[in-house]
């Protein structure tokens, strides 16, 4: 029997239904990461913990730390009160760090109990993606992939700039060390039949992604100075001399890849480069940071423009445009409307084609997939099939154009898909619900806190090279980032059960989060919850836990960083200062989480000594009466030990020397 | 809500250091509301000892579980298992919980963590205040819905006497004169012709005076 134990009414007992919101951010994510729990052990040190919890989701850490369009922090609550936090820096900062400390890139072994194998035709983030869950799965998975190297999109596409090569290789190593077979330079149609490979595998996965540039059915693209996005990208990336390449180019096209073309360019020639969309600024498709970096470099972006001519006999000379008076039509559709009188020439020497790809699927034969009249997969979404039995399809050949998570989420529901057309036991993921938004009366009593900037390259230095620019947030910036982190939905979770409607949770709680009625204890909102602790420390029958940072996770950490040691510090994410640098550290967002019980839990640990960090009394701390509850617990917690025989300043309370996350009010 | 508060630490260990084997059971009513002997505070108290009997060298376990109520025998029931490994029971409930544990547990030492004080009204948190002394005969609708048995140091039914001062209790000043008390809040509602009707004496065989007292309900019984 457990030392504590309450009968007849117990945690795992149902609990609120608000207890199943999860943080926008893990709603918003495609792949669902839990952004809040690695951000949690970002603020705490421990990268390689991080990047165990991103790795449960994510197969390539790396190259998404990198480049992702993350949605997660347009969903950020945080973004409400001052600005989001830097949820994608903070990946690459747990991967990063975790290899600076030579862990986390062990990949776990795998065996393909299911003796099924699948051929993947791809290896982008969705082929990727999916090989990695199918071999988590117990099903063999063997990606065909007609480049050279392995990466798709990743690695023709994406400029070293923004995902250097050999971080793009880690992850796909980590990938391959799980028994993934990489078969590169085989193009299916080319060296392996389709029909062949569908009889000889267990099942097939289509995710080539897309892999061709879009044209345009205007005069004179046919000159050998008009090139394509696609080709031009794959060139560069592999090092390769383009040619018919000048030194004052035109791109056209507003999207990401448009950018990328555009800035290499600039990087290949030293020249002038200068883009021409149809849209109007603020409706360009293009990421509003990569529009920023491109202007920065020195990128000229013409905009409600639409190409009408490549001018010139022989060589190109220039660009004829034509006015766009709209793009889209009054339901949003694509149909741009020009002002054809409206001419002029956009003088130049080359110019480059980035409007958007396509698929090819030359290698399907009669015997199907079908794909409908615009030459597209039919294909289920939910099942992830196509119309012949056996072969499934995932990422942007069927999803279209979209971001590489979204591939990556693609890839790894087709892989569930897969799986359980090969008779592997398992379900879709449920969809999670987010909490909802922050009441404006809360986000006024969250202390603000800016965002904190990954250094970069400044825009001069940057393009003499293909060098990364971002160069990662230094240590203390990262901890300080995450410590921004509101805990959305990471807050005070109650029993219905245990409850007896005391009412303390709703006296003491500084953000009004409890409601009560005549009927007692109606809810405790997670919407309103700052996951200060105070309700947990004080609730008499411990009907309420914390959903981040929970009393059984608070007791692991105490027992785990206590080991051997007989001394013990609690400290805080928002000053990041130590208050007895010797001792072990168990970290918490305030120790105003910490309840006399914790604190006792530390002396039957093994500890002889406890030191608790506190802000000044003159300072309210990040949450509202914070440090009151913390030297209350302690005050409380040393009067205990006094009376079990102890000294009673064998627990110490220290205010923190230095406030490194805020700035001191 | 019945409030109690938690006996010495001393007096506790002098209660259970000679046994191995300490049961803490927590009550998760009246004193778990006053925020006194509820499933935290016995886990706590359990803590304590755990750290002083190892202190002290004293060799067996200190163990914890947590009840609904100890006032009711179903709940009680639910716990034969880790009483029966029990050497002592230390019940933080009110005073019925050790009783209650007694007789539910006839072979079983009990012990109370507590000093049961009052029936208290919450008047802030963290403070009760003493309005009720169950005493069988309740006067308060001629007192203004204040009761002077309980209110009043002298339990005067005619008062206030001559210790009423400012409207505070001789006792202390930190005491109303629930005498004053009571005359506001008669002159507040118009009531103060209720004063000129004297109290006869008070029918005190009802209450603990006149030897304990049973409750019996008639009706449906299965």
């Amino acid at each position: 029997m457990k030392d504590n134990q309450t009968i007849a009414r117990s945690f795992s007992r149902p609990v609120s239904g608000d207890a199943l919101k999860r943080p926008p951010c893990q709603v918003a994510c495609p792949i669902h990461t839990d952004a809040q729990r690695y951000i949690q052990k970002v603020a705490e040190g421990k990268p390689a913990e991080a990047l165990a919890i991103i790795r449960e989701t994510n197969p390539l850490p790396q190259s998404i730390g990198r480049i992702c369009a993350h949605p997660c922090e347009d969903a950020c609550r945080r973004g409400d009160v001052d600005e989001p936090i830097a949820i994608c820096n903070l990946k690459r900062v747990a991967s990063d760090g975790a290899r600076a400390a030579g862990l986390g890139y062990e990949p776990p072994g795998t065996e393909f109990t299911t003796g099924k194998k699948v051929a993947i035709i791809g290896s982008g983030p969705s082929g990727l993606g999916a090989a990695h869950d199918l071999a988590l799965l117990g099903v063999e998975p063997v990606i065909y992939e007609s480049q050279p190297e392995a990466g798709g999109f990743l690695r023709t596409g994406i400029l070293n700039y923004r995902l250097p090569k050999d971080i793009l290789d880690e992850d796909i190593g980590y990938i391959r060390g799980m028994g993934v077979e990489i078969r590169t330079g085989a193009a299916v149609g080319r060296d392996i039949d389709f029909d062949e490979l569908a009889a000889e595998y267990d099942a097939v996965l289509i995710a080539v992604g897309l892999s061709e540039s879009r044209s345009l059915p205007i005069p004179g693209v046919d000159l050998p100075q008009v090139l394509l996005a696609v080709p031009f990208l794959e060139a560069v990336n592999a090092g390769r001399e383009v040619p018919e390449l000048g030194e004052d180019i035109i791109v056209i096209g507003g999207g990401n890849v448009a950018i990328d073309v555009a800035r290499s360019a600039r990087r290949v020639t030293g020249g002038k480069v200068t883009m021409v969309c149809l849209e109007a600024d603020y409706e360009m498709p293009a990421h509003s940071w990569e529009i920023e970096d491109a202007v920065a470099e020195g990128i000229r972006i013409v905009c409600s423009q639409g190409p009408n001519a490549v001018v010139g006999d022989d060589r190109v000379e220039g660009l004829q445009v034509k006015k766009c008076e709209a793009v889209f039509d009054g339901q949003g559709r694509f149909a741009p409307r020009f002002c054809e009188t409206e001419l002029s020439v956009i003088p130049g020497d080359t110019v480059i084609i980035a409007i958007g790809q396509m698929s090819n699927l030359s290698f399907l034969t009669k015997a199907g997939p079908d794909v409908n009249e615009r030459g597209i997969l039919i294909f289920d979404r939910e099942q992830c099939t196509t119309t012949r039995r056996g072969v499934f399809a995932s990422g942007e050949v069927v999803t279209g154009p979209g971001t590489a998570v979204s591939a990556l989420a693609s890839g790894k529901r087709a892989a569930i898909a897969v799986a359980r057309y090969l008779g592997v036991r398992v379900d879709f993921p449920q969809e999670p619900r987010p909490v909802g938004e922050l009441p404006a009366s809360i986000g006024d009593k969250v202390r603000k806190a800016p965002r904190r900037r990954t250094p970069a390259r400044p825009a001069d230095d940057r393009t003499g090279d293909f060098g990364e620019i971002e160069l990662g947030l230094p240590e203390v910036d990262a901890r300080c980032e995450a410590s921004r982190c509101l805990l959305c939905a990471g807050g005070a979770r109650y029993s219905q059960l245990k409850c007896i409607s005391c009412l303390t949770c709703v006296r003491v709680c500084p953000y009004g989060a409890p409601w009560a009625d005549g009927d007692g204890l109606g809810g405790i909102s997670p919407e309103h919850c700052q996951a200060c602790g105070i309700c947990f420390t004080q609730c008499p029958v411990k009907a309420i836990d914390l959903e981040a940072v929970s009393e059984a996770g608070m007791e692991g950490e105490i027992d785990a960083a206590l080991g051997e040691a007989s001394a013990l510090e609690f400290g805080c994410w928002y000053s990041q200062s130590r208050v007895e640098p010797e001792a072990p550290l168990v970290q918490l967002p305030c120790t105003g989480r910490l309840s006399v019980r914790l604190l006792l839990h530390a002396f039957e640990a093994g500890a002889d000594k406890v030191y608790v960090a506190v802000c000044s009394e003159d300072d309210d701390g990040h949450f509202i009466h914070g440090h009151r509850q913390t030297r209350a617990a302690v005050a409380e917690a040393q009067k205990a030990i006094a009376e079990a025989g102890l000294e009673p300043d064998a627990i110490e309370l220290r205010v923190e020397p230095e406030l490194k996350c805020r700035p001191k009010v | 809500m019945i409030t109690a508060e938690r006996k010495n630490f001393d007096e506790i260990r002098r209660m259970t250091d000679a046994h191995r084997h300490v049961l803490v059971v927590g009550c998760n009513t009246c004193v778990a509301v006053s925020l006194s002997g509820g499933e935290k505070e016995a886990e706590q108290l359990a803590a304590q000892l755990r750290i002083a009997r190892r202190r002290d060298g004293i060799e067996g376990s200190v163990k914890t579980v947590t009840v609904l109520r100890q006032c009711e025998n179903e709940y009680l029931d639910s716990i034969s298992a880790q009483v029966g490994q029990a050497d002592v029971v230390l019940s933080t409930a009110c005073g019925i919980g050790p009783q209650g544990l007694a007789v539910r547990y006839p072979g079983k030492r009990v012990a109370p963590a507590m000093n049961t004080n009052m029936i208290g009204y919450v008047k802030e948190h963290h403070v009760w205040t003493e309005y009720c002394v169950s005493c069988g005969f309740c006067v308060i609708g001629f007192t203004g819905g204040v009761c002077p048995v309980a209110r009043c140091a002298k339990t005067l039914l005619n008062g206030p006497c001559g210790g009423s001062q400012n409207g505070r209790c001789e006792i202390s000043p930190d005491v109303p004169c629930a005498w004053q008390e009571i005359y506001d809040r008669l002159a507040a509602l118009g009531d103060l012709d209720t004063l000129a009707r004297i109290l006869g004496p008070k029918k005190w065989n009802v209450s603990n005076s006149g030897g304990p007292r049973t409750m019996k309900k008639e009706g449906f019984k299965p």
